[in-house]
């Protein structure tokens, strides 16, 4: 265990310090713009995506039914999940003007049906299961139907 | 009134027990991070693989065989990584609570935190830069000032190294919260999702990223991958990366009076199209398969490039500049390594599907060779040289 961890460490740094050499010839302007997204990234995400999805967790928790909470948490998990893993083609940018086979579908429409497909499965996992997405309460309740 | 103090500050920030959920926790972060490391690893090793198709070491024999190879490596690479990232935004939303631990009293107990918080900085920001710029690059989207290929390369090894080293450190960490039980555990009522239900949720986003994107490169999700880059259309049945216009290439390739030069040693041959087409013919099945992770198959038609050696007597097995009538971008020339050149598969196309190519395909002649990146298929070809 102790020589496991040894390993990986040691790796893990010489992978790190090969990569930073492969970085060697970059120019300043390259590595400038490089440092900024990488920093960029953990700005938003920590910042930004995680505070906003703490508050609407929130927020949800005063608004909602409690038998609903579970569900709207988890229909939330998938839909804003997806919806960042798509967010290049519903940027609506990138391609080229003069090149029709790249980009050429109605992502909107589609983020629109997906976004209203969710929210559907939702309602109905909620009305049907509600407490389908919770634990149990528990151990001397551990419904079938759980 | 007074200002308020560090200490004020403090007492508002949120302490790690402030977090409700009870979904987050060890149990959940090391299955997410589990499966997330097992998708980085996957993205490495296909990207790695991809470098070493522009770079060809000689220790490594990439070759010709399987034609569909590179389709099957990259297309893995993109799909993996656009799959990514529901988890890698869960497996982050797992741990966010373990931002506001307070930094220890203790100054040697200090450095090690320091430490450990820098690694995992490293870790989340390569990891986060990593999916950004690929799922960028795909729909080719360049807003920054770097080369996307040589530096998605070396912060690939800093997001792995970082990788390992969060591994190492947490190794206890992850085989205990691999060992406790997904479900049960607790007997306090909560409202909120169970343990089993986030992970069955980042589970299903991540598959239905994964569905509605590969249809790009899996032929029969073409119609369910609504969110693809490509779906597989284009003229003549195939997509474009480049036009003929965006690579400066319009006026040469169309100029009635092109010749393809054929250079080897001062031996030199020059062919018109029509010349080209009086040559023995063969016709292949081979797919394109682009860095950027779509490909499709298509039907092929043209000279081997073996039977263009023939033309200035050059022995089989040599390797071929390829040189391209484009003026802008990058790949205007290409080699073509000896093995590939002696594959009869490899051809120096002029018909695609059945009709004579087009402009944007690569009019008047194009390379194709089975198991190579798409940009190494060099279109509106004018020139190949046998490297002597």
């Amino acid at each position: 265990m102790r020589l496991a961890r040894g390993l990986l460490l040691l790796t893990g740094v010489g992978f790190g310090l090969w990569g930073v050499w492969l970085m060697r010839d970059f120019t300043s302007e390259q590595l400038i713009s490089m440092g900024t997204w990488l920093a960029g990234g953990v700005i938003l995400h920590d910042a930004i995506i995680a505070p906003v999805t703490v508050l609407l967790g929130v927020v949800a928790a005063r608004l909602l039914p409690g038998g609903t909470r579970s569900v709207a948490a988890i229909a939330f998990l998938v839909w804003a999940t997806l919806t960042v893993a798509v967010a290049n083609v519903l940027s609506g940018q990138g391609g080229k003007p003069d090149n029709d086979t790249v980009l050429h579908r109605p992502y909107g429409l589609s983020w629109l049906i997906l976004t209203i497909a969710v929210a559907i499965a939702a309602v109905f996992v909620a009305r049907r299961h509600p407490r389908a997405l919770q634990e149990p309460k528990d151990e001397e309740s551990p419904g079938p139907q759980g | 009134m007074r200002l308020p103090r560090v200490e004020d500050i403090e007492k508002r920030i949120p302490r790690p027990e402030d977090f409700s959920a009870r979904s987050r926790g060890p149990a959940t972060t090391a299955r997410v991070g589990t499966a997330l490391g097992i998708a980085f690893g996957i993205c490495f090793l296909t990207g790695l693989w991809s470098h070493v198709q522009y770079t060809s070491p000689g220790w490594l024999p990439i070759g010709p065989n399987p034609s569909w190879l590179y389709r099957v490596t990259q297309g893995t690479h993109v799909a993996t990584g656009i799959a990514s990232v529901p988890l890698l935004l869960v497996k982050l939303w797992s741990v966010y609570p373990r931002f506001f631990i307070r930094p220890p009293k203790a100054r040697r107990d200090q450095l090690i935190d320091v430490l450990e918080r820098a690694s995992i900085g490293v870790l989340v920001a390569a990891a986060i830069f990593q999916l950004t710029s690929g799922l960028l690059n795909i729909v080719q989207w360049y807003p920054w000032e770097f080369s996307f290929r040589r530096t998605h390369e070396a912060v690939a090894w800093v997001a792995i190294g970082a990788l390992l080293v969060h591994i190492a450190v947490k190794l206890p960490v992850i085989r205990e919260g691999l060992g406790a039980p997904v479900g049960h555990e607790s007997p306090v009522e909560s409202e909120g999702p169970s343990r089993r239900a986030v992970l069955r949720g980042v589970t299903v986003a991540s598959g239905l990223a994964l569905v509605l994107t590969v249809g790009q490169t899996v032929p029969f999700l073409r119609r369910i991958s609504v969110f693809g880059v490509r779906d597989g259309d284009g003229p003549q049945d195939l997509p474009i990366n480049r036009t003929a216009r965006a690579a400066g290439a319009t006026r040469a390739a169309t100029d009635p009076a092109f010749v393809l030069q054929l250079k080897a040693g001062d031996r030199i041959v020059s062919l018109t199209r029509d010349e080209l087409a009086k040559l023995p013919q063969r016709t292949h099945r081979l797919p394109i398969a682009c860095v950027e992770g779509w490909s499709r198959n298509a039907v092929w038609t043209g000279v081997a490039i073996q039977d263009l050696l023939a033309l200035v007597g050059a022995p089989s097995g040599s390797t071929v500049t390829v040189r391209s009538m484009q003026t802008r971008g990058a790949f205007r020339t290409s080699e073509l390594p000896g093995n590939f050149v002696d594959d009869p598969r490899t051809l120096l196309a002029l018909e695609l599907n059945g009709e004579p190519l087009s402009l944007d395909h690569g009019y008047p002649c194009r390379i194709i060779a089975p198991n190579r990146p798409g940009v190494l298929q060099t279109k509106w070809v004018r020139e190949l040289e046998v490297r002597t």
